[in-house]
This record gives C-alpha cells, structure tokens and sequence, in this order.
C-alpha cells in the first residue's frame, strides 16, 4: 500500500517532465488529433480517408530526402525530377503492357499491369539514382568536402533544371496521362467512394516505408546506413564502404520517388515539370519535422495532408499550400531544427 | 608489422609530421608519447587512412597502406579507437558492437567475439540496450575500445583511452589493454598518462614537434632524464 501511494506522485512528476521536455511534440499531437476530429466531422469519412492517402504520399517523398540529408548531407532539390522520371517510366511501361494485356483478355495480365509499370519505375529510378551520384556527387565529394552542403544544393537545383530542360527537349511539354490504372468502379469504405487507384498508391507507399524500415531497423546493409548517418568517421573504422553506402543510399531515394510518381500517374499524369509541386511538400514535411529524421517525415508526412485538408475545408481550396507554408515559417522560428529536432551529425561537424 | 618510412603528414597546407619513422612488431606493445600537439593523433590517423600521407610510406604485413581507403585498411586487421570515439550515438550498445564486426562475416565468430567482449567489460552487457549516447563518459570509452576489437584486429591504435576518465576507470582500461596484449594483439598506445604508460608498454617512441626524438625500452625510457624532466615531472 504504502509504495503505492508513494510511486504515484513521482510518475505524475515524470510525465510533467516528460511533457516539458516534448512540447513541441505534444503540441503538435494535440493539434493533429484535434484536426483530424474536426475534419471528421465536417468532411466525413471521404475527407479522413483522402487525409490518409495524400500522407501515404508525401511521408514516401519525405522519406526519401531525409534519408538523402542524413546520409550525404545533400538537400536534395532534383528530387522531384525522380518523381517525374518515375510517371514517364510508368507511362511508357504502362499503355503499351496495357494493350497486349487486355487483347489476351486474361483479367489476372490485365490487374497485373499496373503492379509491373510500378516496379519498372523504381528500378528505372535506382539505375538513375547510381548514375547521377556515380557522375555528379561523387566526384565533387573525392574532390572536397569543403562547403559540401552549399555545393551539393547548387548541384541538386542545376540537376532538376538539366533533367527538367532535357525532358522537354525530348518529350515535348505535353501531358502524358492515364484515366485510370484499374477499370473497376470505386468501392464504399465507411459510406465514401473512393477510386482504386488511390487505395493502391496508398498502399504501395505504405508497404514501400515498411520495407524501408524493416530494412534499415533489421539488416546489416540497412544498419550501415543508419551508421553512416550517425558518424562517417565511426562507420568507416569500421571498416564501411563509404562509397558503396551513398551510392546505395541515393539509388533508393531515387527510387522511392519514382515509385511515387509512378503509383500516382492517374493523379498527376507526366510531363517535364510534374515534379515541383511534390517536391515542395516533400520539403514542407522535413523542415517541418527537421532535416535527416527519417522516422518523423512519416509522421509529418500525413501532418502536411492533415493541414492541407484542414485548409481546404475551413478556409478554402485556394489557400492550401499557402497556410502550411505559413505554419512552416512559424515552426521554423519557434523550432529551428524542426518538431523532432534531429540530430544530423556531419552538419554539425561542418 | 606494422612499419612507417619517413612518414609526412598533415591537414591541408599544415604538415604536422616530418619524416617520422618507427616499427611495431608482431605482439608487442608500444607507447608512442609527446606533447599536446605533437601529432600523435595524426600519426594514428595517417595510418587509419583517415588522412592521406604526403610523403613516404606506410607498411603493414609489408604491404604498403599509404593509398588505401580507411574501411579496407580496417578490414585488413587495423582498428583503430579514436580520441573522438565516433560512436552511433542514436544506436544501442549492442548494436554499436556488432557493427564493429561488420567486416566478419560468419555470424558465430561474431557472438563469440560479442561474447569476449562483454566478459571482459561486464558493464557493457548490463547496458547492452541502452543508447551510446546516453551513456558517461568512462562507459563510451570502453564501448569505443569493444567496438575496435569486435573486428578481431591483429593490430589495434589506442588513442588516449585514459583522458577525461578517473583513476580507477583508466586502471579497467589499462587492464583491458594488458588482456588484450595477452590474446596476442599488437597495440600502439597514444597516451598522456606518461608514468603508467612506461609501466605496462614495452617499448617507447618520443613524438615532439612531429619528429620521432628518442625511442627505446620502456623501462629505459622512464629512467632517462629528459623523459623524466618533460613528461614524468620529477
């Protein structure tokens, strides 16, 4: 009895302190489960359920450039151009698969296109991933690390405007799109009618960040990265391969992104500029939760979507990339390193 | 073993080491000593490969190092425990370890280094869950030390093990050092701690303003009056 009645005040004091210490971490919960409700009840399911499939997307994105931040310290801002390649990929890939699959009429070839479009896209992306760190970064990183951060932004924006122009000059600036990847009517999910596609995309991503984290939680290669990010010196002693590490590292960010435009080509269609507006939320998410946490632009992803929503349904349609934004510039003020303030070792080294 | 020929190193437009030459033997344990700024550390490092040479050569088991990149060096049998420590700060003691064994690849050599190791700081096993960071200063000294030999290293560079630690924690890791020694592990030791370094290295090099000015026995060294002047303050 009497040990009872004395651990219960020391928890209460630890939960205070536990509070203390995440408060921008336990103002944010408040405040996303708070929306969340709200938009509930105003929008209704429909609303949630677009709240999850636009997270789903932009934590697939985010993750991407946070693991590109955490691991070579590059703010990558060509990250959208891999999001691009991936529609174009998927397109091609896509329409003429789709053709010979539905003249054999076999309905298991033709649900299977889609999948096979996807996959081609993320492979597309890693082998330009490895070619864009083999010709690009790496060369610049044997050469100096001397003001790494600031060369390698400049690097990422001339590589969004070179992939951007030459896609032009290739493909013409015209919209490629499909209707839709999977001819079924919608289906019901608590009285809302949703496409499949988007439940499909969904999925892709969130499966593709299990993965992710399965393999940088679980495995050897996946640890080696996570060392890499925490200490390059350390990994190194260790006897990593720097380069085999980054190089690795950059194909599957690329990769992801392509997924990611790939699985939302009915959404976005493909066309040379396809990527800015997804590259900006990417953005959005990592200051948000701060730079290289791999971890929080998940959850900052579906925190975007949530303010996005949010936006459109209380304000209106026309401010929603304007009101993020602005709650970007106040959390940057407030918390410099973001919600979850991470710790990117090499940045501060630097 | 281990053999530096007129070695020149250093950072950018400074050079820190001039012509440095020394040998390490198979199994021996020698100290290499001098003031701060001396280029100890940069000695260790150049051999790491952290730092690339400017001049000379280094070589190990006769084959020259001076162009190899620091994890093929590592994956050779050369660990080398930083004065920064460099470890995963956001990683568990466990798995700061086994990462130490990256470069081994069957896994029960791994657990039974793993294994060792904790038998030898049964500290680390205690806290095998907790994260690197989190840990004091004396406990991250002996998991950057376990980490170094979880590679099974045939020769390890210790690099200041004792600074910033009390007494009886540079003792434990003195002790691991001799241990280690034992097991037949070739080791050069960086340290300050002048007078217990003579007592338990059997050689000595005398690093000062990058030069290799005295070297000899240990034991030689702790009766020579310049040693006992400038390091041993008697």
């Amino acid at each position: 009895m009497a040990k009872e009645t004395s651990t219960a005040p020391t928890t209460t004091v630890n939960f205070i302190t536990w509070v203390k210490d995440n408060l921008p971490v336990v103002i944010v919960t408040i405040f996303s489960i708070i929306l969340f409700i709200m938009i509930g009840f105003k929008g209704g399911a429909p609303q949630l359920l677009n709240v999850v499939v636009t997270g789903c997307m932009w934590a697939l994105l985010a993750t991407g450039l946070a693991l590109v931040f955490g691991v070579m310290n590059i703010p990558h801002f060509a990250h959208g151009e891999s999001f691009m390649v991936g529609a174009y990929i998927a397109y091609f890939t896509f329409t003429p698969l789709n053709k010979i699959f539905l003249s054999t009429g076999s309905k298991f070839l033709i649900y299977l296109g889609p999948f096979l479009a996807i996959i081609a896209a993320g492979l597309a992306g890693s082998v330009l991933g490895i070619i864009i760190e083999k010709l690009v970064f790496a060369p610049l990183r044997h050469r100096t690390k001397e003001g790494w951060i600031m060369n390698a932004f400049l690097l990422t924006v001339g590589l969004s405007f070179v992939l951007t122009n030459g896609t032009t000059l290739v493909m013409g600036p015209n919209f490629r799109g499909i209707p839709r990847y999977f001819d079924v009517p919608s289906v019901e999910i608590m009285g809302a009618f949703i496409a499949v596609d988007r439940i499909v995309a969904a999925i892709i991503s969130l499966v593709t960040i299990g993965l992710l984290w399965f393999f940088l939680r679980r495995t050897k290669l996946g640890r080696a990265i996570r060392a890499v990010s925490q200490d390059e010196t350390g990994a190194q002693l260790v006897g990593i391969n720097l380069d085999f590490i980054q190089t690795f590292t950059f194909s599957l960010a690329t990769g992801m992104a392509a997924i990611s435009g790939a699985s939302l080509l009915f959404m976005f269609q493909a066309y040379p500029t396809v990527g800015v507006t997804p590259l900006y939320f990417a953005w959005y998410v990592v200051m948000l939760v701060g730079l290289g946490n791999v971890a929080g632009a998940i959850v900052g992803g579906f925190l975007v979507a949530l303010l996005q929503s949010g936006t459109q349904l209380f304000i209106g349609l026309s401010w929603q990339s304007v009101v993020p934004t602005a709650i970007m510039v106040l959390v940057l003020i407030l918390a410099p390193s973001g919600i979850f303030g991470s710790e990117v070792k090499g940045v501060q080294e630097q | 073993m281990l053999e530096l020929k007129n070695l020149d190193s250093g950072y950018d437009f400074l050079q820190v080491l001039w012509e440095v030459s020394f040998t390490v033997e198979q199994g021996e344990f020698v100290a290499l000593i001098g003031p701060n700024g001396a280029g100890k550390s940069t000695t260790l490092r150049t051999i790491a490969g952290l730092i690339k040479p400017k001049g000379g050569d280094i070589l190990f088991n006769g084959e020259s190092i001076k162009a190899k990149a620091p994890h093929l060096i590592s994956r050779m049998g050369i660990s080398y425990v930083s004065e920064a420590l460099n470890l995963f700060t956001d990683m568990s003691v466990q798995e700061n370890l086994l990462l130490g064994a990256y470069a081994v690849k069957e896994k029960e050599t791994q657990l039974k280094t793993l294994d060792y190791v904790f038998e030898l700081f049964p500290r680390l096993q205690e806290r095998k869950d907790q994260l690197a960071g989190t840990m004091s200063g004396g406990e991250r000294k002996m998991l950057a030390i376990a980490r170094g030999m979880m590679s099974n290293p045939t020769l390890m560079l210790v690099d200041e093990p004792s600074l910033g630690l009390q007494p009886n924690l540079t003792y434990a890791v003195f002790e691991a050092l001799l241990k280690l020694r034992k097991q037949g592990v070739t080791i050069l030791l960086v340290e300050q701690n002048v007078n217990a370094t003579l007592d338990i290295t059997d050689r000595a090099y005398i690093l000062e303003q990058g030069k290799i000015v005295m070297s000899g026995p240990s034991h030689e060294m702790k009766a020579n009056d310049h040693v006992r002047n400038a390091y041993l303050g008697i």
